[in-house]
């Protein structure tokens, strides 16, 4: 038996009891004292019951529907740049994060639902604040759906790439998927019997992963050169986004989510209880415990601690895709008000969770491993879970364990990409109307949805293009406390316990948002300065963020910076400007007191 | 008896809560999305057979009133949910 100081057990064991204070104690005082919640109220669910967008559903589906839809990448590989600055910076805002802010975000997005007649964000939105920040946030989402596409475009190309076997699992999936949906919706089989067979289904293709470790990595590269396989896989998975966007939910979408439902929550258990186990497997830490003053201060690395940390650990900790979640299906269909707290705050605190093993499994591999492994993250995370899981059959099993998390990473995004894919359809359906009715078809709203993030994914640092993502979404969740503080004001309770993290939030993500806008300006600078000494684009491209194919292009490196820069600039851009609205409306809140 | 009775409510009860929690996390998002899909439906079938209600026959009346007995209980829940505005972020689950 090994020192418990040494091992993970004992920082997860701590992040267990802060989670079982902020929802039996901070979670509960908000919820009686703050929001006074009553049984007797009816919430939208009743008061506008169509068995349709409204209709009352128990707290425990609502639960595991809010998890399930929360719960993607986020937790998983964020703390892996969290990790940077050491493992106690990342885990204390992990900790700190979901405590004071994260719960707060999805739980208070709910009831400003409940208590605005199941209204959504926008509509939320244009009566509290105005019908310009109304527009704001549409444009912005329109961006942070085109960022997000691009990051889980990359990993899923890049977990296919870097995991032989990888993809002939997620196709044994993909194949799964539309097996049983015939078998659930046509041919109607018994929903047990379809259950172990998905499961079984699952085991087979963990071992078509495991035992058939082919394509090989980079298998294209010789052929097309450096990044060539990568592109491939972005084209590959293109078109199965494609296909899934397009067709009727039941052909795919929704087996595909059923099926995944099954690895990725037994994934979760499966880590955790490794972490705790590790006092008797002899896992110790392996990882710094705080890194060195120059990568505090951003002279290396991604940047300074402040602000980075706060947005690469991005879902973990808050994430406004939550609030989006909240308000648009968990808030019309919450039973009563008193389940709020447990679906909202239960479900936040049990991605905290999530985002606490993924810590886990990183804080055992060492700094000299991750080397090896070229500092890639998602081969980080498969080794250290790998060995988190040693208990479960030890060296013989490790192949099939490490299959096993290589396609827990690929389900976890593709399954929230997909529905992104189909949400920029729909979105841009209702977006581009008239003249520009072209770019709202079905198949050309698609087809850009997937193009613009596979060039976006393609070309830069991913980190930069992973701080964008926990950047933009992160202010998303700031704007959105924002506005649960206007209306907590306007009913005259107070509203600190959302304001602060909502101050904090917005000004932390804006400076993320700047640097790194400040860090393409920077690269670009010195691309021209090269260019200028050496008069070799070749040289030049070195200094931006691009990688091959890309780097064999450099004026489409170029070109692809400085769209990053525009990107950067819109963004923080429409971030102060709904910042301001929000603002001056909470004054307004506050003067009618 | 009443110990054991209750007990077995407990039991009931907690096995409910993790069937709940595994059809919200495999199922629920898959049952509203197909709610929507036959919500549009009747919209459309409503349309068809009720359209001249709104000043455009799409079959001939015979038809529609053949169908009406069976649309007249459905009418007052189509109304509320076809004149429903839905915003953009209202779209997140389709």
């Amino acid at each position: 038996m090994v020192d418990v100081l040494q091992t993970p057990s004992l920082w997860v064991v701590i992040g267990l009891i802060a989670y079982g204070i902020a929802y039996f104690v901070y979670s509960k005082w908000v919820d009686e004292k703050i929001w006074e919640v009553s049984a007797e109220r009816t919430t939208p669910a009743h008061m506008y019951l169509d068995g349709v967008e409204f209709f009352p559903v128990s707290r425990w589906v609502l639960y595991g529907f809010q998890f399930k839809s929360i719960a993607a990448l986020g937790p998983i590989l964020g703390p892996f740049i969290g990790l940077t600055y050491g493992w106690l910076p990342a885990l204390i805002w992990i900790i700190l994060g979901n405590m004071f802010i994260g719960w707060v975000q999805d739980y208070s997005s709910i009831m400003i639902t409940v208590r605005n007649e199941g209204r959504s964000m926008g509509p939320l939105v244009y009566q509290y604040v105005g019908e310009r920040p109304r527009t704001i946030l549409l444009g912005y989402l329109l961006f942070y759906l085109l960022i997000i596409s691009a990051v889980f475009i990359y990993l899923i190309s890049v977990f296919w790439n870097v995991f032989p076997g990888t993809f002939l699992a997620t196709l044994v999936i993909f194949i799964s998927a539309i097996i049983i949906g015939a078998m659930i919706y046509r041919w109607q089989v018994n929903i047990y019997a379809v259950t172990t067979l998905a499961i079984v289904l699952v085991i087979l293709a963990v071992a078509v992963g495991a035992y058939v470790p082919y394509p090989k990595k980079d298998f294209l590269d010789p052929m097309l050169g450096p990044g060539g396989t990568l592109l491939f896989w972005s084209i590959v998975l293109a078109v199965f986004l494609f296909f899934a966007s397009i067709a009727p939910m039941p052909t795919f979408i929704t087996p595909m989510n059923f099926i995944s439902a099954f690895p990725a929550i037994f994934g979760v258990i499966i880590i955790i209880l490794g972490a705790l186990l590790t006092p008797l497997t002899g896992i110790t830490l392996k990882h710094p415990t705080v890194a060195s003053s120059d990568v505090l201060l951003g002279f290396t690395g991604p940047g300074p601690i402040f602000p980075i940390l706060f947005v690469s650990i991005a879902c973990g900790a808050i994430s406004g895709w939550h609030s989006l979640v909240s308000t648009s299906t968990t808030g019309k269909q919450l039973d009563s008000e008193l389940d709020a707290r447990p679906v909202g705050a239960g479900a936040m605190l049990t991605e905290g969770l999530l985002a606490l093993a993924s810590l886990a499994a990183f804080m055992v591999v060492a700094p000299e491993t991750i080397a090896a492994l070229k500092g890639s993250k998602p081969a980080a995370f498969v080794t250290g879970a790998t060995l988190l899981t040693s208990y479960l059959g030890g060296e013989a099993l490790a192949a099939f364990w490490k299959s096993f998390f290589a396609l827990f990473l690929v389900i976890y995004a593709f399954t929230v990409q997909t529905l992104v894919t189909r949400y920029w359809r729909v979105f841009s359906g209702e977006l581009f109307t008239g003249g520009l009715s072209i770019l709202g078809n079905k198949y050309v709203a698609t087809v850009i949805g997937l193009i613009i993030p596979i060039i976006f994914a393609l070309s830069g640092s991913w980190i930069n293009l992973w701080i964008y993502f926990g950047g933009s979404n992160q202010l998303l969740a700031g704007l959105a406390l924002f506005l649960v503080a206007i209306v907590v004001a306007k009913f005259k309770r107070p509203p600190y316990y959302a304001l602060l993290p909502a101050i904090f939030m917005t000004i932390v993500t804006l400076f993320a948002l700047i640097w790194e806008t400040y860090d393409y300006i920077r690269r670009v600078s010195a691309y021209f300065a090269v260019l200028a000494a050496t008069g070799d684009p070749s040289e030049a491209v070195k200094k931006l963020f691009a990688r091959p194919p890309m780097t064999n292009n450099p004026p489409a490196a170029l070109t692809v910076n400085i769209i990053f820069i525009i990107v950067g600039i819109i963004l923080v851009v429409l971030g102060f400007l709904m910042a301001y609205y929000l603002a001056t409306s909470y004054l307004r809140a506050r003067g009618e007191e | 008896m009443l110990k054991r009775e209750k007990k077995e409510e407990k039991k009931k009860g907690g096995l409910s809560a993790l069937k709940g929690l595994l059809y919200g996390m495999a199922v629920h998002g898959s049952v509203t999305a197909f709610l929507r899909t036959r919500m549009y439906m009747e919209h459309l079938f409503m349309l068809m057979t009720l359209g001249d209600m709104l000043g455009f026959p799409i079959i001939p009346p015979y038809y529609s009133l053949r169908l009406l007995p069976y649309a007249v209980p459905n009418i007052k829940s189509w109304k509320t949910r076809l004149f429903r505005e839905r915003d953009f972020t209202d779209l997140l689950t389709q």
